[in-house]
């Protein structure tokens, strides 16, 4: 196998790709599902409320409120930084809690508490910190809450739909960049005779299927981050994310380029995916509908690669509690790797034979 | 002491079996460098499974080939990388422009100075560099094609069909192009359906039929060998014109071509040289077109 030739080959397909159909494809369908889902369901991840804290006496309410879950919170240095965050909307809200403040509070004395609030932010977070803050201020006081709340859950329990459809985008945004790119690529090589033109230069049979594969692979990945990003799923431990996401995006272009190898010509790659589509979908059907019996959904090949991505970069899980899923999907990987360079050679005598 | 000269292609009893279906039965040739060798038969010959050993698209199932004295057999990218092949299926990339097209196969060849304005104004297409080749007519998609052949500056050229498509003062062009080629010093191995074409270009013409080789010499010999030396003479005759044959070589018919030459009836005088589908017919008993 030969770098510079599958460079060459890549970055051809590059180039050509916002001249093709299935390329742009690729890149608008899971940008138009998530306008869909978002405008259907609303924004599909609910932004944490963020508030801004200047603590310049160690406050317990800078304590208590960095200890909540729902409340992403952000320590300035001083007042005037504090402001400039509130005015750009770089935080919901900002407090200022100046020396003393805790025992002043304790001791009956009314001290000054400067709490600024974006132009910018969400009503929603505005209500939530405003309420925590003053609870927190209650709790400071020593006093009980006026009313006692007690919480009944009403409705289905577990992760709203929205969250729930999250494995359903970025599997399109893998499928259609990893899978149908590469495949359809492929295909086009033969059905216009450029394949045969390549293989007549240096260029073999690997560096195709490898300049194809990397073509899905790159696509794929970008794609399904850009997805999460929409989606709000890209957190702190966005570097995991990444790892999880190339990982699908492998498997899925190793398909691509096995069926992409084996059909012929474009009608026989879209019914060879049309036939297998329950195959390829059925996965993401086990998040959507939680209720079913999921250990069904660890049959389906590709529930290997979209398990990974939706503990991690929804739930918000970590790479050790998902190694076992990883190395069966880089098995099912190399698996795939080996039946393509099976079908790479017969493909180049049936391109000889055209 | 004189110079041994390689030839660029050996071919030595090459076979080729579509499983029960044996499309070449053992052929064996040369090229030279600079030579032009017309390789000719009709649909189902043996002619593109020939060229397909030799560009290292389907691998010899018996025999020997060398080009440019690397064993085809090896699969060697090296050797790629130095011969340039024109199929007669126009295999462009129909959504890249002339110059992307060969700008990208240069690359692949490793040609890291590629002249492909040169290249564009050799066929004449030097003003449509920058178009998608999917505007182009069939002909210019034809010219690419001997354009793209040509890019890497190869020391063997295997063309099929060259100039099918073609317009006359088009084909012309390119059938010079071809010359400068062999005169470079490529070795070019021609094959062709058009026996006007492989005459005017060839050193010399094989002649394959059902995976055999028949023939294989230079056109003017192959024209001796089984051609008949003859001339048409015709001559007015009252109202309408009268015809005689008369071989050459024959010492009545030498004199009887004097007293022709010499009548004021006389009109034309040509040879009766064989053309090579009728030199083909002959050895084959099937055409060409076939």
């Amino acid at each position: 196998m030969s770098p510079r030739s599958v460079m060459t080959i890549l970055k051809k397909d590059f180039a050509l790709g916002p001249r093709s159909t299935v390329f742009l494809w690729a890149l608008v369908l899971p940008l138009a599902i998530t306008l869909v889902l978002q405008v259907a369901f609303g924004t599909l991840f609910q932004p944490k409320p963020r508030l801004g804290i200047v603590d310049e006496g160690g406050s317990r309410i800078a304590r208590e409120v960095r200890a909540m879950e729902g409340i992403r919170v952000t320590a300035f240095s001083g007042a005037e930084a504090l402001r400039a965050a509130v005015e750009a909307n770089d935080v919901d809200a900002g407090i200022v809690l100046p020396r003393g403040f805790d025992a002043a509070v304790a001791s009956g004395e009314r001290p000054r508490l400067t709490f600024w609030i974006s132009g910018q932010s969400y009503a929603v977070n505005r209500i939530v910190l405003a309420v925590t803050t003053i609870d927190l201020l209650r709790g400071l006081e020593g006093k009980e809450p006026p009313v006692e709340v007690r919480l009944a859950g009403v409705g289905e329990a577990g992760l709203p739909m929205s969250v729930r459809l999250v494995p359903v985008i970025v599997f399109y945004a893998l499928v259609m960049a990893g899978l149908f790119v590469p495949g359809s690529s492929l295909v086009e090589e033969k059905e216009t005779g450029t394949l045969k033109a390549l293989l007549v230069t240096p260029a073999r049979v690997a560096d195709v299927l490898v300049a194809k594969w990397l073509l899905g692979v790159v696509l794929a990945s970008v794609m399904s981050i850009v997805t999460l990003v929409l989606n709000r799923a890209l957190g702190p431990n966005w570097p995991e994310v990444l790892v999880v996401v190339a990982a699908a995006a492998m498997l899925s272009s190793v398909l691509g380029v096995v069926i992409g190898a084996f059909a012929p010509d474009s009608q026989t790659m879209f019914g060879i995916v049309k036939g297998s589509g329950i195959l390829l979908f059925a996965p993401v059907a086990f998040y959507v509908f939680p209720d079913w019996p999921q250990w069904i959904a660890r049959l389906f090949p590709l529930y290997w690669i979209i398990d990974p991505i939706w503990r991690v970069a929804v739930l918000g899980g970590h790479l050790p509690e998902i190694v076992s899923e990883l190395a069966v999907a880089a098995g099912i990987t190399a698996a795939l790797g080996v039946l393509a360079g099976v079908l790479g050679r017969r493909m180049r005598i049936q391109a000889a034979a055209r | 002491m004189a110079e041994v000269r390689e030839p660029a292609i050996r071919v030595e009893d090459l076979r080729f079996s579509y499983g029960e279906i044996e499309a070449v039965k053992g052929i064996s040739f040369e090229v030279m460098p600079g030579e032009i060798l017309g390789f000719l038969g009709p649909n189902g010959a043996g002619k593109s499974t020939t060229i397909k050993m030799l560009i290292g698209l389907l691998p010899p199932q018996g025999g020997r080939a060398t080009v440019l004295g690397t064993d085809v057999a090896l699969d060697d990218p090296g050797l790629q990388a130095r011969i340039g092949v024109c199929f007669e299926e126009k295999n462009l990339y129909l959504n890249m422009t002339a110059r992307e097209n060969l700008e990208f196969f240069a690359a692949l060849y490793g040609v890291k100075d590629a002249d492909v304005d040169g290249a564009l104004r050799r066929v004449g297409l030097a003003d449509r560099a920058d178009d998608r080749v999917k505007t182009f007519s069939k002909g210019m998609r034809q010219r690419m094609m001997i354009a793209r052949a040509f890019i890497n500056r190869p020391d063997v050229l295997f063309l099929d069909e060259p100039t099918d498509g073609l317009d006359p003062v088009t084909a012309a062009a390119i059938r010079a192009t071809i010359k400068e080629e062999a005169a470079r010093g490529a070795a070019v191995l021609l094959t062709t359906h058009d026996m006007f074409e492989a005459d005017e270009l060839s050193d010399r013409v094989a002649f394959i039929n059902e995976g055999v080789i028949v023939a294989l010499d230079t056109p003017e010999n192959l024209k001796i060998k089984h051609g008949t030396r003859a001339v048409r003479v015709r001559l007015r005759d009252g109202d309408g014109v009268a015809e005689e044959v008369l071989p050459l070589g024959d010492e009545a018919a030498t004199k009887r071509l004097a007293e022709l030459a010499a009548s004021p009836d006389l009109l034309t005088i040509h040879t009766e040289e064989a053309t090579l589908e009728q030199i083909f017919i002959k050895l084959t008993g099937r055409g060409l077109a076939g």
